[in-house]
């Protein structure tokens, strides 16, 4: 028998308080010799410090992975992770992918075909026939 | 010695180092940092610096979507940086904008035209209603909108970070259970306060689509993956007391 989880009564709306920041930890992985980390290291040694200082809200783990290509993890408060590689990239280029991390919701990429989601009762009600002058045929 | 020189000043040509000086850039960036900072958003008014495009504030009349809500109304317009491409949608200011003239600050965006006698009489009674929708138009598309419902958007909107507040001002109707306010072809900008909070950017499944012609063996792989703004309706507010006033 195992833990039961607690019974959520409401769902969570991001935003309509506070706004929390999906992205919650954010791991950058190089290699000191490899080629391909060379956009990396200099990602690390330029242009992450003021991004760092500019989201205060992530935590930055910079750690060694020898001899591997350099990758990019980024932890989400929905307990997902998204990882991208960014192997033989300038550190603009890298930039680029660190704000897509750092955009992201952490859920599964799906498609979507209703551009409004919505869990609010309508406001105008269901339409009956029933009710109201009645309709001439 | 000299290519660990040479690699290491590479390395610092940081965006940042590379702009002119501040005098010579189109925006005031001290300024606009300041009035950004005041916005309730102050974690994403430091993101903003990463951002190559900056936010696209339209002129009052071609405008489909309005200015953060941390920017007064004495504040002089923005102009996009050189790199920020024109949405589609809004042409009619993109051509004007990029030109990089100088404007003067625009007016009011509120009209000073009297409400009308029956939007006088029923607003109240709108107001008093508990529920409340609007049909608010992003770039030209009508989005039904209750206070925290979550939209996203066709498009990438750029130079916006996931925290800022946007206000959103053109609707063609705002309206309750018993009462809509239909606009002609907007509804007045004083009559509803409607914000929306942008979460972020969310992706699609990357499209795959196999172009092959008949008797060829050629096959042609076409991938796509759009990338869209989320918002949220963080507020939706009639203001009943416009009428008093």
């Amino acid at each position: 028998m195992g833990v039961k989880a607690v019974h959520r009564i409401t769902t969570g709306r991001n935003g309509l308080g506070a706004f929390i920041l999906q992205c919650k930890k954010m791991d950058f992985h190089y290699c000191d010799w490899a080629g391909s980390s060379k956009g990396m290291n200099g990602f690390i040694k330029s242009i992450l410090p003021k991004f760092a200082a500019a989201h205060p809200q992530i935590e930055f783990t910079v750690s060694p992975r020898p001899s591997k290509h350099p990758v990019i993890t980024g932890h989400y408060i929905n307990g997902r992770d998204k990882a991208i590689c960014v192997r033989n990239l300038e550190p603009l280029q890298i930039l680029k992918k660190v704000e897509l991390l750092r955009d992201a919701s952490g859920e599964k990429l799906k498609k979507v075909t209703k551009p409004v989601q919505s869990i609010n009762e309508s406001v105008r009600g269901i339409w009956s026939p029933y009710h109201g002058n009645g309709m001439r045929v | 010695m000299s290519r660990a020189l040479l690699r290491s000043a590479l390395e610092l040509r940081t965006p940042i180092t590379r702009l002119p000086p501040p005098f010579l850039l189109p925006i005031p960036i001290r300024s606009r940092a300041n009035a950004l900072a005041v916005a309730p958003a102050a974690a994403a008014a430091t993101a903003r610096f990463f951002n190559q495009t900056t936010q696209i504030v339209d002129p009052p009349i071609a405008s489909s979507i309005l200015a953060d809500a941390g920017r007064t109304p004495t504040q002089p317009p923005t102009a996009p940086a050189p790199a920020a491409a024109p949405v589609a949608g809004i042409s009619k200011i993109s051509a004007a904008l990029s030109t990089q003239i100088p404007q003067p600050p625009p007016p009011a965006r509120t009209s000073t035209e009297p409400l009308s006698e029956s939007v006088r009489t029923l607003l109240p009674l709108l107001a008093a209603q508990p529920g409340h929708y609007a049909t608010a138009h992003i770039h030209g598309r009508p989005y039904l909108v209750t206070a925290g419902d979550l939209v996203r958007l066709p498009f990438k909107m750029p130079g916006v970070a996931p925290g800022d507040v946007l206000r959103l001002t053109r609707a063609t109707a705002v309206g309750s259970r018993d009462f809509t306010l239909t606009g002609a072809p907007w509804v007045d900008e004083r009559v509803f306060e409607c914000r929306a909070v942008v979460l972020g950017t969310e992706s699609e499944p990357m499209r795959v689509l196999i172009k092959k012609k008949r008797r060829q063996r050629r096959a042609k792989r076409v991938e796509s993956k759009h990338r869209f703004t989320v918002l949220r309706i963080s507020e939706l507010r009639i203001c009943g007391e416009v009428v008093a006033a």
